[in-house]
């Protein structure tokens, strides 16, 4: 009873309430009620949760994690499906891009597989160990980003330039604003749907990439052959630069300082850069080097061409001096453009500068060292015989053998001075005299023969005529120094004598008076000391003659004769 | 000084002077041979401004003359800081072009800092824009010029005009 009064009491006081609190209460017990109420209340909870902070994720991050790793497990082919639409797009393009990538090396690798560089590169690449396509890429891919503009795509403006200090730059803000005219002007004309736009252009040596952000332009200017590679990593630094500066490259108006340090980023596109040779054509050498090396060629030329004229020089002087009758060279040396010779020469022979200029070779330039010494050479023994006997004109020397011969013409004295003193020429054994002629000897016999058959005439008896007398008497005298120089020629001269008688009266007689005319005569010639043969008359001479008395037959007529003492006519 | 880097872009139909506003401005020469451009011509100049304490570069956007604009051309006009507006003081035509193309681009873009130049001042036997005319044009603008490419006169003061008004809309927009 207390406890119903108790809750009389209650229902009294708390009616309404505890309507209220057995609600709640039945409520809190009640689990589907419970979770209804949850329900209202969990998106706007997470919602808040979520923007109070980051506790909510963080709390979430694991069973959701987990509980996609379960889910695709247990049901790939839903969520395969559900994904595909994402993935497939994304897959394709990987793929084209792989795919353009190994195209460009594809051409690359045929465009030079038959030229004379992609031969050369074959063997380059065989010889190093590495693939050829390897070897390709390496020599074709030569490239250098050589500026890099970082350009508003809202308005045009610049809002970074970097380049090599090499590159030649032009007003970078008016080449930002063209390059975006440009591209509006193709987006304009070419692109129906306004949503193409300018990725790349070719001019020369230079390719122009532009990657496109959401608010900027990256535009590169590169030098060579770029990879397509390229473009990724040129697009992951324009990301990089969206991420850095976000609003500031939307809302670009143009002041730089909205951009601070820009620039350090885009310098890493000047990175990109292929291995290998130099990209740049290298200058060529200049005008001074080339003249140099012309000098130096020249030089050198010079040089070869000296040293060579010397090696000639020394053959010829070698050649020149063996063929010298007497010399012997025992050593001939070259030092640059001296000659030293050493060895004998006779002093007969040809002085070894006379030899060396004529073979060009002056004398300031040869160092002779000889010896003397006696050459039995030919034309040496000839030269010592005309320096023993005399060198003239008419008389020519050569050696034959150990024979000396000696042609020509030369007076009798010397011919026998000769005779006699050939032997003592060294080399000499024998002489040959049969081509030398004596003219002196020839002439002393004409002059003889001409001088023969004098006749001087009598008056009558043995009585000469006056005129005949001193005639006789000076013949006589000149006979006595014919007769010394027969001697001195080698002949012995001899003197006959015979008279003659006119033919009047008796034979007999006439004959003896004939005979005492010719003794007549030889008393006068024995009176300067010339000895005479007389010759008789024959009698029979007279008989048959016409006597009549004839003075013209009143002489006596003197003969001279020349014989040859020597082997020689 | 700051470095302001801007873009203003000249507009006006054919044959008005754009172009040769733009030369006398950015080298000082005049030529009297007209050549039509094609597409755009852009040239730069760097205006000081101490008491402002700006180094101000203009990217000047010298756009083909049209007296209404398609596609192409207002590509060409996007993201610019500043207009020109020019019109050709010895034909009134060009006066409407000009308004046209002024309502056309503040329609696009909104209200854009701009100067309005009526050119040719030199040909006064041949000027036809009374002064009424040119004021009731002239209050459209922020500023107004009556201009001679060829003799120069005002060509400075209105980019510097527009150079001037650029900036002060760049700080306020900061």
């Amino acid at each position: 009873m207390a406890m119903n009064d108790l809750d009389q009491l209650k229902e009294l006081l708390f009616g309404a309430e505890k309507e209220a609190l057995d609600s709640i209460t039945e409520r809190m017990d009640r689990r589907d009620v419970r979770t209804v109420d949850v329900a209202d209340v969990l998106p706007e909870a997470i919602y808040q949760s979520h923007r109070k902070n980051d506790e909510l994720v963080e709390a979430l991050k694991e069973p959701v994690g987990e509980c996609l790793q379960r889910a695709f497990r247990d049901d790939p082919q839903t969520y395969g499906d559900v994904l595909y639409p994402v993935m497939g797009p994304a897959i394709r393009k990987s793929i084209m891009h792989a795919l353009r990538t190994f195209a460009q090396q594809i051409n690359e690798a045929v465009e030079h597989s038959v030229s004379p560089k992609g031969l050369k590169w074959r063997w380059q690449a065989s010889r190093a160990g590495v693939p050829f396509g390897e070897f390709l890429l390496q020599k074709t891919l030569r490239y250098r980003v050589e500026q890099a503009y970082l350009i508003s795509r809202e308005n045009g403006l610049l809002m970074g330039h970097v380049h090599h200090a090499a590159s030649k730059i032009k007003d970078s803000d008016a080449v930002s604003a063209m390059f975006t005219a440009i591209q509006d002007f193709v987006k304009e004309s070419f692109s129906p749907d306004r949503t193409g736009r300018l990725e790349s252009a070719d001019m020369g040596d230079f390719t122009l990439w532009a990657v496109h952000g959401p608010h900027a332009l990256l535009v590169c200017v590169i030098r060579g052959v770029p990879p397509k590679s390229l473009r990724a990593d040129l697009s992951a630094i324009l990301e990089r630069i969206h991420f850095r500066y976000g609003e500031a490259i939307r809302e670009y108006k143009g002041d730089t300082s909205t951009v601070p340090e820009v620039e350090a980023e885009l310098e890493r596109c000047l990175r990109f850069q292929a291995r290998g040779e130099p990209v740049e054509k290298r200058p060529g050498p200049s005008i001074f080097v080339i003249v140099v090396l012309l000098l130096i060629v020249a030089a050198i030329s010079f040089v070869v061409f000296r040293n060579w004229q010397y090696s000639r020089q020394l053959q010829e002087l070698a050649v020149a001096l063996e063929s010298t009758p007497g010399l012997h060279v025992t050593d001939l040396s070259r030092d640059g453009g001296r000659f030293a010779i050493r060895g004998l020469r006779d002093p007969l022979a040809a002085s070894v500068a006379d030899v060396a200029a004529s073979v060009d070779v002056p004398a300031d330039r040869l160092t002779v060292s000889t010896q003397p010494f006696q050459s039995l050479q030919p034309e040496i023994i000839a030269a010592r015989a005309a320096q023993a006997f005399g060198q003239s004109s008419s008389v020519r020397y050569r050696v034959s053998g150990t024979t000396l011969v000696v042609d020509g013409d030369a007076p009798w004295s010397w011919q026998r001075e000769l005779k006699s003193r050939f032997s003592s020429l060294a080399g000499v054994s024998a002489l040959d005299v049969s081509g030398l002629t004596a003219s002196d000897r020839q002439q002393f016999a004409e002059r003889i023969a001409g001088m023969s058959e004098r006749k001087f005439f009598f008056s009558r008896g043995v009585e000469f005529l006056p005129e005949s007398d001193s005639a006789l008497r000076a013949y006589a005298a000149e006979i006595t120094v014919l007769q010394r120089q027969a001697a001195d020629l080698d002949y012995s001269l001899s003197v006959s004598i015979e008279g003659s008688a006119d033919a009047s009266g008796d034979s007999a007689a006439n004959a003896a008076l004939s005979y005492r005319r010719a003794q007549e005569a030889a008393t006068i010639l024995a009176s300067v000391g010339v000895a005479a043969t007389l010759l008789h008359q024959a009698e029979e001479a007279f008989a048959e003659a016409q006597p009549i008395a004839d003075v013209s037959q009143r002489y006596v007529e003197i003969s001279l004769q020349l014989q040859s003492m020597s082997d020689q006519p | 000084m700051i470095p302001l880097t801007s873009k203003v872009c000249v507009v006006g139909d054919f044959a008005v002077g754009k172009t040769s506003v733009i030369e006398r401005f950015v080298t000082n020469q005049f030529s009297e041979k007209y050549l039509s451009t094609v597409g755009v011509k852009i040239d730069t100049k760097e205006i000081d401004f101490p008491e402002r304490g700006v180094a101000h570069k203009l990217v000047i956007w010298d756009v083909a003359g049209s007296d209404k604009f398609g596609a192409t051309e207002f590509a060409y006009l996007r993201g610019a800081s500043g207009y020109m507006y020019v019109a050709d003081g010895t034909r009134p035509a060009t006066l409407i072009a000009v308004e046209q193309l002024h309502r056309q681009i503040t329609d696009k873009f909104g209200p854009v800092p701009s100067v309005l130049l009526v050119n040719k001042r030199d040909l006064v036997a041949d000027w036809e824009v009374s002064d009424s005319r040119f004021d009731k044009l002239a209050s459209k603008f922020p500023r107004a010029y009556r201009t001679s490419a060829k003799t120069g006169d005002d060509v400075d003061r209105a980019f510097t005009r527009i150079a001037e008004l650029v900036i002060d809309d760049e700080l306020r927009g900061a």
